[in-house]
């Protein structure tokens, strides 16, 4: 965009090598230390590992408990990612389609919720799905981010279905087709491309939530990944090794799945939050 | 007419009953609920504003507003490094062809990484034993500016706010970019034709013209940080060591609603307190952000 000359590049190529160092120390540091020994981390700290020893992985796998942790985060993400789809779409398509009473009212108050931390109400939630025996249930947190989730995706739906032309919709209806069936065979097809964002934003969101399964969640075996790695690091601090190995088991996936997709989470993620 | 009435409430009804059970009524709740004393179990005493009381004056007073101006240097410092340092690298990343894409999903890869784990790989980084950043001013000769840096009281609010930066800044580096390429070009052109520095063409057009990403990232930045958690949980823990110097409202409401080991009191009156506290503060900015959310989204 600016016009800058060979030293400009050149400076901006520096600048922008320096960052991605930046980045990709701390990731590569904990991936060299996953094959270490205790020892080898103290005593040299820069060397590669002496041996590609995959043990402490099997180790940290077995005691982090991450296979049952993948199995629920993986279930909790999709579970709630699908509901948020499927009720925000719906929402979504009668608010940009359909004149009725209190439509703009609802819309406004979907959109407050937009930046209203869910966070803060934490306390009533608690108290609330103990009464309804949700507390530690994997159904309890689903519900609760399905709820947390409507805003966005409403929102960033609604805005995508305004700008689909009517008419598609309007012969379909003269020919007799029910609400549902122009909303199943039409608008859901169209829409595809806001909901692959959707998924994908609330889908990381969920993935990487903490401070939900921390509240709500209180048994090992229906613990999600973050979980399971904190109590892990709170049990065996200061075996950097089986420490490492961990990071390393619940980082890489993610980051295989961003290399592979990275171009739609990068319209997805800024789409999101600002425009 | 009768038919669609029932369509409507079909769509309508359950993505809006979950949100006013799950997002809504807690926050009505949370208000009810910060006029009681309870511990979570049993019968709850109503105390009026007693709750408030101790937060804002009593017994929890210099915790509370240490906590609360923790928030506010947290967010001012992390509103200048993302917003200052997300522009300008932005303005980089679309000044150059080449490796663009590459730099682009570099600059964004922590993002996509969960807080909490981020927390714990930077607290392996700046551990005084094992940690490579000690290790690495060692070897280079300026052993002399190895620091606790998580342990020393005067550092550590600055070295949470530091890993906060590295996860978070590639997300500004993209909005900005995203608003800097919608900018027409020909205003950048006709304003070099006319001879204009790349510094005025950055001060006089580029700025200007993202003046808006800056007002709604701003208004974010507020809001979240008052959300700030994890980060602080997986760096100092949940007692925000070193003596309460990185706690924020985040972990201070953490134990006063959940105990969280060695709080005075852990309550949920109390904690729905303070919980309305921060409520106060972020709300109006909520509106203001879905105003103007509202008010794009009809004009576009």
């Amino acid at each position: 965009m600016l016009k800058v000359g060979k030293l400009g590049k050149w400076t901006i190529y520096i600048v922008l090598t320096i960052y991605v160092v930046l980045i990709a120390t701390p990731f590569t540091m904990i991936f060299i230390n996953s094959f270490k020994s205790l020892r080898e981390i103290f005593l040299s700290p820069f060397s590669l590992p002496s041996s590609f020893n995959i043990q402490n992985y099997v180790e940290a796998w077995k005691s982090a408990n991450l296979f049952n942790a993948y199995i629920n985060s993986f279930l909790i993400s999709t579970l709630s990612v699908g509901g948020i789809l499927v009720l925000s779409s719906m929402l979504a398509y009668v608010i940009s389609r359909y004149e009725f009473p209190f439509r703009r009212t609802i819309y406004l108050f979907i959109i407050v919720g937009l930046a209203l931390p869910a966070r803060l109400a934490i306390i009533p939630i608690y108290v609330m799905l103990d009464n309804f025996n949700l507390l530690d249930t994997r159904t309890g947190l689903i519900v609760v981010y399905i709820a947390t989730g409507i805003s966005f995706a409403t929102f960033l739906m609604k805005r995508f279905m305004d700008g689909i032309p009517k008419e598609i919709e309007e012969s379909a209806r003269i020919d007799g087709a029910s609400p549902w069936t122009i909303f199943l065979k039409i608008a859901i097809p169209l829409t595809r491309p806001a909901m692959i964002v959707v998924g994908l934003v609330n889908f990381v969101g969920i993935w990487n939530d903490f401070f939900f399964p921390l509240i709500i969640i209180n048994s090992r075996n229906k613990e999600t990944v973050p979980l399971a790695i904190s109590i892990f690091f709170g049990e065996f601090s200061n075996k950097w090794q089986l420490i490492s190995a961990a990071l390393s088991l619940s980082v890489l996936p993610i980051m295989i799945i961003f290399f592979l997709l990275s171009r739609y989470f990068i319209a997805g993620m800024t789409e999101g939050a600002i425009k | 007419m009768s038919i669609k009435k029932k369509y409507i409430l079909l769509f309508v009804l359950p993505a809006l009953t979950l949100y006013v059970t799950f997002v809504i009524y807690p926050f009505i709740y949370s208000f009810i609920l910060s006029f009681y004393r309870w511990p979570g179990a049993g019968a709850r005493t109503f105390v009026g504003l007693q709750n408030f009381k101790d937060v804002l004056f009593g017994s929890f007073g210099s915790e509370f507003r240490n906590a609360f101006l923790h928030n506010i240097y947290y967010f001012i410092l992390v509103t200048i490094l993302e917003l200052g340092l997300g522009f300008l690298l932005a303005i980089f990343l679309v000044s150059i062809v080449k490796g663009k894409r590459f730099f682009q999903m570099m600059v964004y890869l922590p993002n996509i990484i969960s807080m909490i784990l981020v927390g714990f790989i930077w607290s392996m980084m700046l551990n005084p034993q094992i940690g490579l950043v000690n290790q690495i001013l060692n070897h280079i000769g300026l052993g002399v500016l190895a620091r606790p840096w998580l342990g020393d009281p005067n550092l550590a609010l600055n070295t949470v706010i530091a890993v906060n930066v590295w996860r978070n800044l590639g997300f500004y580096v993209l909005v900005f970019t995203a608003s800097l390429l919608d900018i027409p070009r020909e205003l950048l052109e006709a304003a070099y034709i006319d001879g204009a520095s790349n510094f005025k063409v950055i001060t006089k057009i580029l700025f200007p013209l993202t003046l808006p990403t800056f007002q709604t990232l701003s208004i974010l930045l507020f809001i979240w940080t008052f959300n700030v958690f994890d980060i602080v949980y997986a760096l100092e823990g949940a007692q925000a060591g070193p003596f309460r110097s990185t706690d924020v409202l985040g972990t201070l409401f953490y134990r006063t609603a959940f105990g969280g080991l060695g709080s005075s009191r852990a309550d949920f009156g109390l904690g729905a307190a303070v919980a309305v506290l921060i409520f106060v503060v972020v709300m109006p900015l909520s509106l203001v952000y879905a105003y103007i959310v509202d008010r794009r989204s009809r004009n576009a």
